[in-house]
């Protein structure tokens, strides 16, 4: 699934309930919905434009349900992500360990996907601290071993929202400026040296 | 209510006017007779219809779901089906109106002759205690749980507990084991269990294996009814997982706790039942249109099929409960059951209104064993306007998504924008439009095009438990004319608080309620009047050219 409409596509997985409509809802229309909690059916997706430098890029993000009934259909989500927002609720260990299976299969399926752990709820944290559930060391040292970055975020007060899709989309521009280099390092002989600056200037 | 009063109360139409000037109609005959044929009723298709052809009721529930919806109670084998008059059922049932507001007379008839039967009632089974209860869920082993007005249970063949109604399932885990423990036990004498009648409940069971499910309802409802909610839940739960991987589910893994895999969907399980509740169209079998004026759904209707791509099967456009226009391929027709699920599933989630959805669903009636992938999402911010796109190819979200931005703009282009606002202003039209006097509200069922009409409900049904009881009229009447040992064409009803009539012919069906100082004779001139209202006002009230891709 392929648009191209969009830069580059960034999916949303995680545990059901931990917030990955609301982080989608913060990042699109800046507003945060409390209330009763509605799951998402299949996926939804959201355009999201971010400037980085002079550059416009157009996130296609897709905040797929968390729940275990479209496990199976979650790869056509994911398939193609050039980043995956894997989130997990800061006061649920569980939904850590969830987290990690979703980092497993982003890693055997999509090696081309740079993942992004998002811990979700801190402000459950500011009232009070007891509520930790998963240690931030801990995933400080897993999102290293991964190579993940680690965001936490609320998407009730906005902390580290805009930080955590602003990162995505400078990682996309700088990791797709070092790709084009390196897949074209092949020398084409049919190919003159001027197109290639030509090609590299435009992306 | 003065007989002048629908010509002030109009509509409040862009164009001013309710008719259609054209003459269009010239082949309809202008005053609809009880010799209509099917296909010529007021409401019916000009081209075809758009869904499967479903004639009656009936239909609906056989033949592949007659084993369990629509069998002939054997107790009523007995009596016999002599042709019915008018006077006949009229009398019957001016005998019966003192008894309205307690139990119908024919239900504590079943119910003596059940207990004579060889089911033995045991109502206590279905209301055991539990020994634990969920935390934000009901206690069920309280009064107020006992007293809601109908439960609904699903089980597996294990007898491990997928839904309940009220209460969490593991708190009901033991009284659902009971459940089981009656299938099995009649089945072991190859015998199949299908309700209990005791004590004012009726507890109905519907076996489609691998899944179990039962009510117990105090309702007015005919058991038949209740079997054909419970098949209701049955496709809501297939349209989430599909028949072909239920089966293999349990084929695998016999004692499987299939909440694993519904969790989540409870909401829109719960919420299907509300609608059936006070929706009309799950009893009729058939879908309400949005009235609008034919010129502006027509426009909408172009836009929409103009709006195609490849893998589209069905394009949709809803508001609340009601359709605005359907476009769908060539020689594939909706089942109004799967249009209900679709509509069901929309109203019962907001999440809807933010993006653009794109979700696997199956469509149960249409094919059992695959997903369809539907782009759902709403066409502005504030409108109560969805657009749901179905296509085959779950890889064409971005194609289908475009469908929707070719749609909107032709929709501008067209101009038709400000006329469905207003359209979207006024969902509802109200019977004094009619300008029969004592009349108080309708259904009108077309069959040959599966829609129906029916104005807002409106004084003396105001509360909620008034319209709930205006719609168990309607049921009433409904099981009694479609019961399959004894049906009945025309049904004139006494009660102590309006009257009632019903009136199914092979080509429509239409129930009226009215005053109950009218006459029954004013009842008969009403429904030719109403009926010749619904010719005059069908191109609004239906859609009578629907649209292929």
């Amino acid at each position: 699934m392929s648009g191209r409409r969009v830069d580059a596509k960034v999916v949303l997985l995680g545990q059901e309930g931990v917030g990955k409509s609301s982080l989608v809802e913060r990042c699109a229309h800046r507003r945060f919905r409390p209330g009763p909690y509605q799951n998402t059916i299949g996926a939804a997706f959201v355009a999201k434009v971010i400037s980085v430098g002079e550059q416009t890029v157009t996130l296609g993000i897709w905040d797929t349900a968390g729940s275990e009934r479209y496990e199976a259909m979650s790869r056509i989500y994911y398939r193609g992500a050039r980043a995956a927002v894997v989130c997990y609720d800061l006061t649920d260990s569980s939904s850590f360990q969830r987290a990690k299976f979703w980092v497993n299969e982003l890693q055997n399926c999509e090696e081309g996907c740079r993942i992004y752990l998002c811990g979700t709820k801190s402000d459950l944290l500011e009232e009070d601290r007891r509520k930790r559930g998963v240690d931030f060391h801990d995933v400080q040292d897993y999102a290293d071993e991964i190579k993940a970055e680690l965001f936490e975020t609320s998407s009730k007060t906005g902390q580290s929202v805009d930080e955590l899709f602003q990162k995505v989309a400078e990682d996309y521009v700088h990791f797709t400026a070092f790709q084009v280099m390196t897949e074209e390092k092949g020398v084409d002989l049919g190919q003159r040296s001027g197109a290639y600056f030509y090609s590299c200037c435009h992306h | 209510m003065a007989a002048d009063v629908h010509k002030k109360k109009g509509w409040e139409v862009p164009n001013g006017s309710l008719a259609p000037g054209d003459g269009q109609h010239t082949e309809r005959s202008e005053s609809p007779t009880p010799g209509l044929a099917q296909g010529t009723e007021p409401g019916a298709g000009q081209e075809g219809a758009m869904f499967v052809h479903t004639r009656s009721y009936e239909d609906l529930t056989s033949p592949e779901d007659g084993a369990a919806a629509a069998r002939s109670p054997e107790e009523r084998r007995g009596e016999p089906a002599e042709p019915s008059s008018m006077e006949q059922i009229s009398k019957d049932f001016s005998e019966l109106s003192t008894q309205l507001t307690g139990m119908a007379l024919d239900l504590e008839e079943e119910m003596r002759q059940s207990k004579e039967g060889k089911l033995e009632p045991s109502p206590q089974t279905t209301r055991r205690d539990s020994v634990l209860s969920g935390k934000e869920e009901e206690d069920v082993t309280m009064d107020a749980w006992r007293m809601h007005r109908k439960h609904v249970f699903v089980l597996s063949e294990a007898g491990k507990p997928v839904y309940s109604r009220y209460g969490s399932e593991e708190a009901l885990s033991s009284t659902m084991g009971v459940m089981m423990a009656l299938v099995s036990f009649l089945e072991a004498e190859k015998n199949a269990i299908r309700s209990i009648h005791a004590d004012g409940y009726k507890v109905v069971f519907v076996r489609r294996s691998p899944l179990v499910l039962v009510a117990v309802a105090r309702t007015r409802q005919s058991e038949q009814e209740i079997a054909h909610e419970l098949l209701y839940i049955y496709y809501q739960i297939l349209s989430l997982l599909t028949w072909t991987q239920l089966n293999h589910i349990f084929q695998q893994k016999q004692n499987y706790d299939l909440r694993r895999l519904l969790a989540g969907s409870e909401r829109i399980t719960d919420n299907l039942l509300d609608l059936m509740a006070h929706d009309p169209s799950f009893l009729m079998g058939a879908v309400r249109c949005l009235p609008l004026a034919a010129s502006v759904r027509d426009a909408v209707s172009t836009s929409l099929q103009q709006a195609k791509a490849k893998s589209l099967v069905f394009s949709i456009l809803l508001s609340g409960n009601q359709l605005v226009s359907l476009v769908r391929k060539k020689d594939q027709f909706l089942h109004p059951i799967d249009l209900h699920l679709l509509f069901n599933l929309i109203s019962s989630s907001s999440s809807f209104r933010e993006g653009e959805a794109w979700t696997p669903i199956c469509l149960p009636k249409f094919n059992s064993s695959g997903f369809f992938h539907a782009h759902i999402s709403y066409l502005e911010q504030e409108m109560d306007l969805c657009l749901l796109l179905v296509s085959t190819d779950r890889e064409d979200f971005f194609t289908v998504s475009d469908c929707k931005r070719r749609f909107q703009e032709r929709l501008r282009r067209r101009g038709v924008h400000h006329a469905l606002q207003e359209a979207l202003r006024t969902p509802f039209y109200s019977v004094a439009q009619v300008g029969i006097p004592d009349l108080r509200h309708f259904i009108y069922k077309s069959k040959s095009s599966g829609l129906f009409t029916s104005p807002k409900i409106e004084a003396p049904y105001v509360r909620e438990e008034e319209k709930e009881r205006l719609l168990g009229l309607y049921q009433y009447l409904h099981s009694r004319a479609h019961n399959s040992s004894r049906p009945l064409k025309n049904i004139y009803f006494t009660g102590p608080r309006e009257n009632l009539l019903a009136w199914v012919t092979s080509a429509f069906e239409l129930y009226i309620c009215y005053s109950p100082l009218g006459t029954k004779a004013g009842a008969i001139s009403a429904v030719n009047k109403l009926m010749k209202w619904i010719r005059k006002e069908e191109d609004r009230l239906f859609i009578l050219t629907p649209q292929t891709y």
